[in-house]
């Protein structure tokens, strides 16, 4: 893999993660101009429920639900530096860049420690 | 949006901007004003990296091998941070902010760093490369200098973000453009690009502890990703003397915020 396009690939990821998260985001937050942050976007019954709780996520996001729609959006976002790393993991791979390939790798799985065990 | 622009600009994520901008005007709570800062980090480095990436204004390998630095120095941070009182050490970083806010001043009129061979680490770690300078119109060579010294001072900003919960791109702004002489471009586009990380790595904390409330974080992130896509196309047309202009208040603010903070005034 050429380095022009290792770069094309960590800056398509980023794109794509920014771009899906900023749509989830916009579409809940219009939503819920419309029909609240707990209402539902088919004309379900309202949830109940803190905005900030995160829980059973597929199943308010079945009925539309805004504040499921931007939390999904979020959720998007906070995961797409991720996605970016391990995406460099293989960038470095094909490059055959061995050194940089195991650096990266390590701290892909450094970030997955700290946000899967540390809490 | 202001936060975006600056925050993609500066190197630093928003969340000097957007913490005292929702508690002070709009009565947000403090966590949720952290928890949509987190997310602003987040969209600022995503949404300027993304350019800068493409455009050859990130080190990558620079970016990825400080981040062995900050992600080790953040987990080390978050599992001491019930051991060290954060009072003194926050007087502590805002001291050192506002010290290096002095170097940053006698370097202003530096646009590119000295041009000297590289040492024999840079060229092992391939920490040697150049970028693209369209203000200049040129390509502009540069190699890391005091690497050992560099990675040092990230593991340092790596466990101040781990032990207090935030960013800290101002501390990998001086780190690289301080200690190892990147240009000034490189060193903030470089930074944008290894925040999000930093930020991702303590993002399922807060989530968790219920501090993401899309009520307050969802425009947030909006108006901040539409700043930080203007930013990205801007850093092009200015200079590295301009960069540091806009850096400098950035580090003051940050370094007066942080000391006040210690002190017990609550921002």
């Amino acid at each position: 893999m050429t380095p022009e396009k290792f770069r094309a690939m960590v800056s398509t990821v980023l794109i794509v993660g920014v771009a899906i998260s900023a749509a989830l985001i916009g579409v809940g937050f219009v939503g819920a101009l419309a029909v609240g942050w707990h209402g539902s976007l088919v004309g379900g019954a309202a949830s109940s429920g803190a905005t900030t709780d995160f829980s059973n996520l597929p199943g308010r996001l079945a009925t539309l639900e805004p504040a499921a729609i931007s939390q999904l959006g979020l959720a998007t976002l906070l995961a797409t530096p991720v996605a970016r790393v391990a995406a460099s993991v293989a960038g470095f791979a094909l490059e055959r860049d061995r050194l940089y390939a195991t650096i990266t790798l390590a701290v892909l799985l450094i970030l997955l420690t700290s946000i899967f065990v540390l809490r | 949006m202001a936060a975006g622009l600056i925050g993609a600009l500066a190197g630093v994520g928003g969340g000097i901007l957007v913490i005292p901008a929702l508690t002070i005007l709009f009565g947000v709570d403090i966590h949720l004003a952290i928890g949509a800062s987190i997310v602003s980090v987040i969209a600022t480095s995503s949404g300027a990296a993304a350019a800068y990436v493409r455009d050859r204004m990130t080190d990558m390998r620079v970016g990825m091998f400080l981040e062995l630095a900050t992600t080790t120095g953040a987990v080390c941070g978050a599992l001491l941070a019930s051991v060290v009182a954060p009072a003194l050490l926050y007087v502590l970083l805002g001291l050192v902010l506002l010290g290096s806010a002095g170097m940053h001043v006698s370097r202003m009129g530096e646009e590119t760093p000295p041009t000297d061979p590289p040492s024999e680490l840079a060229l092992r770690l391939r920490l040697t490369s150049s970028y693209p300078d369209r203000k200049l119109g040129r390509e502009v060579p540069y190699s890391a200098r005091r690497i050992p010294l560099g990675f040092a001072l990230m593991w340092g900003a790596g466990m101040v973000s781990g032990l207090l919960g935030i960013g800290s791109g101002v501390l990998k702004v001086l780190a690289m453009d301080g200690a190892m002489r990147l240009p000034m471009k490189v060193s903030s586009a470089t930074s944008n690009f290894m925040i999000g990380v930093t930020a991702a790595a303590s993002a399922g904390i807060y989530l968790g502890r219920g501090d993401v409330d899309p009520q307050v974080a969802a425009p947030v992130a909006l108006g901040v990703l539409a700043g930080a896509l203007v930013g990205a196309r801007l850093l092009h047309h200015i200079s590295n003397r301009t960069v540091r202009l806009v850096f400098l208040p950035v580090l003051v603010v940050v370094g007066l915020e942080t000391i006040a903070r210690g002190l017990g005034f609550g921002i």
